[in-house]
């Protein structure tokens, strides 16, 4: 291994965290390499002092009062959470309702289009109900019949 | 770390109806949590917020807690969660400040700035040459010494991302303490 390859690895190799596979060819490289190994040696220290400064760090502790309180609320919430978590399961519910029927109705839609275009385009079908209109060209007077696909008279329109 | 088997049993008293257990589950995290949210933080009140919002969480949740893994190191998953929500949240605050900020005259006070320099800590001067996630990686396997699978599992992210991050940011905290800060290297 190279020494730019090594010093790659080092800040992982300093904390323990180098995969196994990569740690045997990195310490062969450190076995004869000093400048490497000082930089090793650097990361530990470096890595030590901030966990020496992160424990003198002073940490905040809540009071003995403050924590009962915190812990008497939590226990507490899960009593008054009851009633806006059902609220939460009725909203859900209600919109999965809603779009359960919101999907219905377009599905319904798109098929009783599609059927009453496939029953304008299919070769061999006939219209449930037909139209004559006939009009008098002298009294302009409209005669609509309506029959059915037999050609029985359904009524007609004046 | 695995879950100890008095934590297992709190656990099941827990979920069984008995909310006193509770106390005694979380207890023994409660310094260390608050610990976790500060470094996370750097201000003590978010800190309280964060860790608060843990604990209610990590109740309210614990039916869906996967007991195979340590009680600690899931709690602090959720704080680190809780304290990125909130970082974010601080941000988009800070950007409209910042913005309204400009409009005003600038208020010259070097004596505060320097004050304010000389009170931070030396681990608050290292913590902040880091980017967000090589700070959270870094509190989190460095000092709260999680291994590099639970890091990953509590930042939602990979080993692969965990191991590049560390080792940025030991980088980094290495060069910071040997540049500005000889004292720290040479443990004086």
């Amino acid at each position: 291994m190279t020494c730019r390859k090594v010093k790659k690895a080092l800040p992982l190799l300093a904390g323990g965290d180098l995969p196994p596979g990569k740690v045997r060819k990195v310490l062969a490289h450190l076995e004869r390499c000093s400048t490497c190994r000082e930089e090793l040696a650097e990361y530990k220290r470096a890595l030590g002092r901030v966990k020496a400064a992160a424990r003198e760090e002073g940490v905040k502790d809540w009071t003995g009062a403050e924590w009962q309180a915190l812990i008497a609320g939590i226990a507490a919430s899960k009593t008054r959470r009851r009633g806006p978590a059902f609220g939460l399961r009725s909203r859900w519910a209600l919109a999965t309702g809603l779009a359960a029927v919101i999907v219905l109705a377009a599905t319904v839609f798109i098929f009783k289009d599609a059927a009453f275009r496939r029953q304008e385009i299919l070769p061999g079908s006939s219209p449930d109900v037909v139209s004559v209109t006939m009009v008098s060209h002298e009294t302009g007077l409209q005669v609509v019949w309506f029959l059915n696909k037999n050609f029985e008279w359904k009524g007609d329109q004046k | 770390m695995r879950m100890n088997e008095t934590e297992k049993e709190l656990v099941a008293i827990i979920l069984s109806g008995r909310s006193e257990a509770f106390e005694p589950l979380v207890a023994p995290y409660r310094q260390s949590l608050l610990a976790l949210a500060f470094r996370l933080t750097r201000n003590w009140e978010d800190a309280r917020e964060v860790a608060q919002e843990a604990l209610l969480r990590a109740f309210k949740y614990l039916a869906r807690y996967d007991t195979s893994r340590s009680f600690r190191n899931w709690l602090f998953q959720i704080a680190a969660n809780e304290a990125r929500d909130r970082s974010r949240k601080r941000l988009r605050e800070a950007d409209v400040i910042e913005n309204a900020q400009r409009e005003l005259p600038a208020a010259n006070d070097p004596e505060s700035g320097r004050r304010s320099q000389e009170f931070r800590s030396d681990l608050e001067k290292c913590l902040s040459v880091l980017g967000r996630r090589e700070r959270e990686v870094f509190i989190l396997r460095d000092l709260e010494e999680m291994d590099i699978k639970e890091t990953a599992r509590a930042l939602g992210c990979s080993s692969i991302s965990v191991r590049v991050n560390l080792s940025s940011a030991r980088r980094k905290i290495r060069d910071t303490i040997r540049t500005l800060y000889p004292h720290l290297e040479e443990g004086q």
